[in-house]
């Protein structure tokens, strides 16, 4: 299977969620699948399509913080983004390398994460609908959305875990409940360097190891590219008319 | 008043409801949480199709039901007793 490769670095909360939507709408005229990978400078907390910004999020403190929000496109919950490499899949829904069925579909590239894992040395688990386990506790979140039949997959690994800036950035039920989330979240969530304290794990060694992983898992054949003008356009725009605004984060 | 709840659906994911009600009936609801609707859009008129629906367990099954298979809606982590039981919870608060 032919993919195009992109590794587009460290990008804001806006830009990120612009190209991935960017890619999405080419992909639905040009049949082109894309594997990107991507991080996030400054930190962001992402929302899920049908979350609440108001209710999920702590906006003055996340100013205070310097760290951005956003609302996806995909469903699911509030994820904090600061030590992670994050990918998405974008690919037509044609039945033979994206599974018509969803949870096939994520458990398929959810191989391509597990395998990545591997090659880094820790064993990892899918567990439907979207999570992968390793030890125990999450390491990696993932979410899809489909538009005329052309998939947007992403989804995070966990580099490292800051618990605490994260609760203190997202909006909890009852204040003091607080403490017992953290600690809930602690034993939950994990992350690569948590299982690799002996290894010197970055950005771009997980990267590479997850580029790897996805190329072997989903027997890929990487085409390695950078994004068109056409898609690079679309983003500017989608970032500026869309992702930055508070008529899409605000929506619900 | 707007009366509020979340809830944690079995085996799924969590929903908050926000509702008004007139006469045991729903005026308006917005309905938000991590769970997963194929495709996305269709949350608002899922909310819209809820107003002046009867807020009791039969009629909010049987609605929900009607609303995912008249629509072909794929739902992760939601479903029509989840929900119900979220709404139910909403007008009790």
């Amino acid at each position: 299977m032919k993919i195009r490769l992109l590794t587009t670095g460290f990008k804001s909360a806006y830009e990120n969620m612009a190209i991935d939507e960017a890619v999405l709408i080419h992909a639905q005229k040009n049949y082109q699948s894309t594997l990107r990978f991507y991080g996030w400078k400054p930190a962001a907390i992402s929302i899920g399509y049908f979350q609440s910004l108001k209710e999920e999020v702590d906006m003055n403190e996340c100013q205070k913080q310097q760290v951005d929000y956003i609302r996806r496109v995909t469903g699911g919950g509030a994820v904090f983004h600061e030590a992670e490499v994050t990918y998405s899949l974008i690919s037509p829904v044609d039945g033979q390398f994206i599974p018509q069925d969803i949870i096939s579909s994520y458990k398929k590239i959810c191989q391509g994460i597990i395998e990545g894992l591997k090659i880094l040395g820790i064993e990892s688990q899918f567990v439907p609908l979207n999570d992968i386990i390793a030890s125990g506790k999450k390491i990696s979140g993932n979410a899809q959305t489909r538009k005329k039949n052309v998939l947007l997959q992403h989804g995070t690994i966990l580099l490292d875990v800051n618990v605490e800036k994260m609760f203190s950035l997202l909006k909890v039920p009852q204040e003091k409940l607080r403490d017992k989330l953290i600690k809930d979240v602690k034993q939950r969530v994990v992350g690569v360097k948590n299982l690799l304290l002996s290894k010197q794990i970055n950005f771009e060694t997980c990267q590479e190891a997850l580029v790897k992983g996805f190329e072997k898992a989903l027997m890929l054949e990487y085409d390695k590219t950078s994004l068109t003008a056409s898609e690079l356009a679309m983003a500017q725009e989608l970032k500026d008319k869309k992702y930055s605004l508070p008529e899409w984060n605000l929506m619900r | 008043m707007i009366k509020k709840s979340v809830y944690k659906i079995p085996e799924g994911k969590l929903v908050k409801i926000e509702l008004e009600t007139v006469d045991n009936e729903i005026k308006k609801i917005k309905i938000t949480g991590d769970f997963f609707l194929y495709p996305e859009e269709i949350i608002s008129k899922l909310e819209k199709s809820l107003e002046s629906c009867k807020i009791s367990k039969e009629v909010l099954i049987k609605h929900l039901d009607n609303f995912w298979k008249n629509h072909q809606v794929d739902c992760f982590g939601i479903n029509s007793s989840g929900l119900t039981e979220a709404i139910l919870t909403a007008k009790e608060i």
